[in-house]
């Protein structure tokens, strides 16, 4: 479904991340500075990841303009659900990611999608190690997701990636891959189960 | 669909995450994970095994107009705050404020802000439940109502998920009209369209309505919550 994209203009190695508990640290003072309404800080979060959202946003909505609109939902969004975050204890780069994947996604089923359907294809965020599988940008959990990843059947990877980062639906994974609908799911299914044993070993 | 099997739980929030839980199963699993820890919980397991999915991208810089909306949008604007103001916590005499200014809405109806707001903006209506721990608003607008301001109360709560979003609802009958939408902590200040504006004029209500992160997507209010008068100006 998503067309193969050509090299991002940017042309820029992927963020790279020596020090993901330090990084970490840094996120998760500056949500809990959002929280405490301060506008800087909400900044400084901007700098240090809108340029992965976005690339994230735009490869699920395909159009940088639409993508962009939903970035400014995602950091009010953020803004407002600052304090949300400390009760969770989780990784801060996980859930500005989840923030930003569920805002595309929404803004991909509805109507507002349908207005930019015309506008010209904009380039793709490439995935960094397309076919590849060295996944150090991505931090170090990422590491045992690639080591799983790669136990799973071609055919779960590819529809779980599709799922991912494309944003496609069980029915465009079905036509992507001239597969039945039943078939494709339960890809999906079986591949999400073995991924998390694989991730609970 | 079984509720307290764990194994369906924890398959249909691996494909919430993935996001081809669709629809109204979606909508229904969004309310359901905002209500219940266990199952937000697996989402969160989910959200964090998978992010690394996506952090394979190669970033890309948003451009510079992307920022000033944020600005604007989260009303950081006007002189942007580089210290953290102090904690939200509620002291005593807030809480016997807070209660006063509740009473004094609730028996008057109306309450001016003109204090509050400053010289340029005027009170437009006050939006208060009938119960403290419900969301409340003041909103404010120049004498065009070109200008609008709305700052959420001390009652107002954020909801995972969730936008609050406000509308003008012409007398004329006519379908509400949204003024975008409101946050549940701060205020926003926002240009008004000249549609917008029209709306507004020929509206002796607002309402607030409760709509799925960012706001109505079908151009209609979602759950109406709260029904104002905008206060009648000399």
């Amino acid at each position: 479904m998503a067309p193969n994209a050509p090299q991002n203009s940017a042309g820029r190695s992927p963020v790279a991340a020596p020090d993901v508990d330090a990084d970490d640290l840094e996120l998760t003072r500056l949500i809990a500075a959002c929280a405490e309404r301060n506008s800087q800080a909400l900044r400084q979060l901007y700098d240090r990841t809108a340029p992965q959202l976005l690339a994230c946003m735009v490869r699920i909505l395909k159009r940088r303009a639409l993508a962009e609109e939903a970035l400014q939902d995602v950091f009010v969004s953020i803004w407002q659900r600052a304090s949300q975050f400390e009760s969770r204890r989780g990784r801060p780069r996980a859930w500005l990611m989840s923030i930003a994947r569920y805002r595309a996604i929404d803004v991909l089923r509805s109507e507002r999608a349908e207005l930019y359907r015309e506008a010209e294809i904009e380039q793709l965020p490439q995935l960094v190690t397309e076919g590849g599988m060295d996944w150090a940008g991505a931090g170090r959990s990422a590491a045992a997701l690639a080591r799983c990843f790669e136990l799973l059947s071609p055919d779960q990877r590819r529809g779980i990636e599709l799922a991912f980062v494309e944003g496609a639906s069980h029915a465009d994974i079905a036509r992507v891959t001239h597969q039945p609908l039943g078939t494709v799911k339960s890809w999906i299914r079986r591949g999400l189960g073995s991924l998390r044993q694989c991730l609970e070993r | 669909m079984k509720h307290d099997d764990p194994k369906m739980i924890d398959a249909l929030a691996a494909e919430y995450v993935l996001g081809t839980l669709s629809g109204r199963a979606r909508r229904h699993f969004e309310r359901w994970r905002s209500k219940e820890w266990h199952v937000e919980r697996r989402v969160q397991a989910w959200e964090e095994r998978l992010a690394g999915l996506a952090l394979r991208l190669s970033p890309m810089r948003p451009s510079p107009h992307v920022w000033s909306q944020i600005e604007k949008r989260i009303g950081a604007n006007a002189g942007a705050r580089s210290t953290p103001p102090p904690r939200q916590r509620v002291a005593p005499w807030q809480a016997i404020a807070a209660s006063v200014a509740l009473l004094a809405v609730l028996v008057g109806g109306f309450f001016t802000y003109r204090s509050v707001v400053g010289p340029d903006l005027l009170a437009l209506a006050t939006v208060t439940a009938p119960n403290a721990t419900e969301s409340s608003w003041i909103l404010s607008a120049d004498a065009d109502l070109r200008h609008l301001r709305a700052r959420a109360g001390g009652g107002a709560r954020a909801q995972a998920g969730k936008s609050y979003e406000l509308w003008a609802l012409p007398d004329s009958g006519a379908a509400p009209v949204s003024l975008g939408v409101i946050p549940a902590v701060g205020e926003i200040d926002r240009e008004l369209t000249d549609a917008q504006r029209l709306a507004l004029r020929g509206a002796s209500k607002v309402a607030v309505s409760l709509e799925a992160e960012g706001g109505s997507t079908t151009g209609a209010p979602g759950q109406v919550l709260f029904v104002a008068d905008r206060i009648k100006r000399a």
